[in-house]
């Protein structure tokens, strides 16, 4: 079941074409990986799908609505959360607090005792009363992750979640993705590190100047010669 | 299951305002009608000030034209009471809410897509607008101002005011501590797109508190206009009284629920006390701005944090005695059965 579908999807910057016909579909419960070189569009793409930014041209369709031209706050609701490459916390609220907000459209009612549940799982116990500006890089990340946990969306696009974070915090976060694509959460995560993606991802999309050059299974984008080229510089022969 | 909330104990905070207002119901028998008046003055202060925290404290978006609502519901007010339309004095403050908070409602959906210095200058534009047109149109008295019935009764002016500023504080303590949309005005606060990205509507939200924030003030214009029983545009639209009010609130504590009661009781109550030693001077301004200097450098956070920061000197005190009983030599056991004869 196709969950979210993107065809010929578009942005510009003045001269510069950010996202350039961008057409790829995710499953349900499936983990899509998103990897290129920086400045390839893999953030740009994410804004666009959230409503952040608005497409020059293309479709973006979640569970068969098209949601192109939503406000991003309406997307959100329609279940598609995200993290950002530069975590975006809310940074005058405690950590416990920045949970919480992540229910305030959704879960309210249950909100404390969920975000208690996550403070723990993500072993944020500790700073749960500290001010998100505190946090180190790291824990920033696991914050959120928290979000995400918090809010439960039926797709979570997630901007580099890992960068930073300590190995075994990391693989904590690892198993809450697994956990919540087990219940059914359909993941796209940009990540630069190829040995998470490999790890975790069923499928990548490799993007380069802003379109798909290759997509598959890590094996078989490893040996793209697209990929080589827009990683490596090396041409294939 | 109880539900997220901040602003720490709700019984704690709503029953020490209770008190306060309680106790300040005895002012006019226990005191003289000057201090009455200085009581009536900080009410009138404090309520105006919570209503720019509001906005800029929790909302984060910095209103230089605050004033605008202030004479709105003082014109709102003394409009109704004039003897072409003999409004009763207590109808005339739901209209001036539901004016003031239309005009911030109609400003506000194109304003608050503006940000930072443009949002502020926008507001300031709004407040010298609404005073022009106060100023040239007829039903305002123009320059020459309208007079309002007298009633010379200073302890109803005291209780209305008093009361009106305490339901105005248990209602912003309750929206923007305990309830949903205190989150979501935080949030977009803090981050508007990571706001938006939890599905909060910041436009909406952002309206909504601007709409809150102009109601306040509104009431206490139309309150004020009854009491002074004379405005015109220098008066209830001069801005002054949004200078007056970001000092109060920076000296309070911005974002802080009750900072801004702190500081008008405080700015208020020097600047009376300047009048009295000095009389209409400018020592005053000076005065004023030495606080905000020091303020800004010494106590970011306002006078609402010199309670904070004193439990972190109870703190530091508590550490130095337990410190210095790990060092003061101690007899044992065995010395004491020794030095016992």
């Amino acid at each position: 079941m196709t969950v979210l579908a993107v065809e010929n999807v578009a942005r510009a910057f003045g001269g510069i074409r950010a996202v350039d016909g961008v057409t790829f579909d995710v499953e349900k419960a499936e983990i899509v990986g998103i990897i290129g070189p920086n400045g390839s569009g893999k953030s740009t793409l994410f804004n666009l799908l959230t409503g952040t930014l608005k497409p020059d041209a293309g479709t973006i369709t979640l569970f068969d609505k098209d949601i192109t031209k939503l406000p991003s706050y309406k997307i959100a609701r329609a279940g598609l959360g995200r993290t950002f490459q530069i975590p975006a916390l809310f940074v005058n609220m405690t950590v416990r607090e920045n949970l919480w907000t992540a229910a305030v459209q959704f879960d309210w009612n249950n909100a404390t005792a969920r975000a208690d549940a996550v403070l723990e799982q993500l072993e944020l116990t500790r700073v749960a009363d500290d001010l998100a500006s505190t946090l180190s890089g790291g824990q920033q990340r696991l914050l959120e992750m928290g979000r995400i946990l918090m809010q439960e969306p039926k797709v979570a696009l997630l901007d580099e979640v890992a960068a930073g974070v300590h190995p075994r915090l990391r693989q904590i976060m690892l198993d809450a993705i697994r956990t919540l694509r087990e219940a059914g959460t359909t993941f796209l995560i940009i990540e630069h590190d190829m040995e998470l993606a490999q790890d975790i991802c069923d499928r990548i999309i490799v993007m380069d100047a802003g379109k798909i050059v290759a997509q598959g299974s890590f094996e078989e984008i490893s040996h793209d010669p697209h990929v080589m080229e827009a990683y490596l510089g090396v041409t294939a022969e | 299951m109880s539900k997220p909330a901040s602003g720490g104990n709700p019984y704690l905070n709503l029953g020490a305002l209770a008190v306060v207002v309680v106790a300040l119901c005895f002012l006019p028998m226990l005191t003289s009608p000057y201090y009455v008046r200085i009581a009536t003055g900080i009410a009138l202060w404090a309520g105006i000030a919570l209503s720019w925290n509001v906005i800029c404290g929790y909302a984060g978006y910095i209103s230089f034209g605050h004033v605008a609502f202030f004479g709105i519901g003082s014109y709102a007010t003394a409009i109704l009471m004039q003897p072409d339309y003999d409004w009763n004095f207590w109808a005339t403050l739901p209209v001036a809410a539901v004016a003031a908070g239309a005009v911030a409602a109609l400003v506000g959906w194109p304003a608050l897509r503006l940000k930072g210095a443009y949002f502020a200058i926008a507001t300031w534009a709004l407040a010298e607008a609404v005073r022009e047109l106060a100023t040239v149109v007829d039903v305002t008295g123009g320059s020459g101002g309208l007079k309002t019935p007298i009633r010379l009764d200073d302890n109803f002016f005291f209780y209305v005011m008093l009361v009106t500023t305490a339901i105005a504080y248990a209602i912003c303590y309750l929206l923007l501590e305990r309830s949903r949309f205190g989150f979501q005005v935080k949030a977009l606060r803090d981050n508007e797109v990571a706001a938006r990205a939890q599905g909060i509507n910041t436009n909406l939200v952002k309206i909504e508190a601007f709409v809150l924030s102009a109601v306040i003030p509104a009431v206490l214009g139309g309150i004020n206009a009854y009491w002074i029983t004379f405005i015109n545009p220098n008066s209830v639209l001069n801005t002054i009284i949004t200078d007056q009010i970001v000092v109060m609130v920076l000296v309070g504590g911005l974002g802080h629920i009750w900072g801004p009661a702190l500081g008008a009781a405080a700015m208020f109550l020097m600047q009376e006390q300047l009048r009295v030693s000095y009389g209409e001077t400018t020592a005053y301004i000076i005065v004023v701005g030495a606080i905000v200097m020091a303020v800004v450098l010494f106590l970011p956070d306002g006078l609402v944090s010199l309670a904070r920061r004193a439990r972190r000197m109870r703190l530091v005190r508590q550490l130095l005695g337990r410190a210095r009983n790990d060092v003061t030599p101690t007899r044992t056991e065995k010395q004491t059965e020794e030095a016992t004869p």
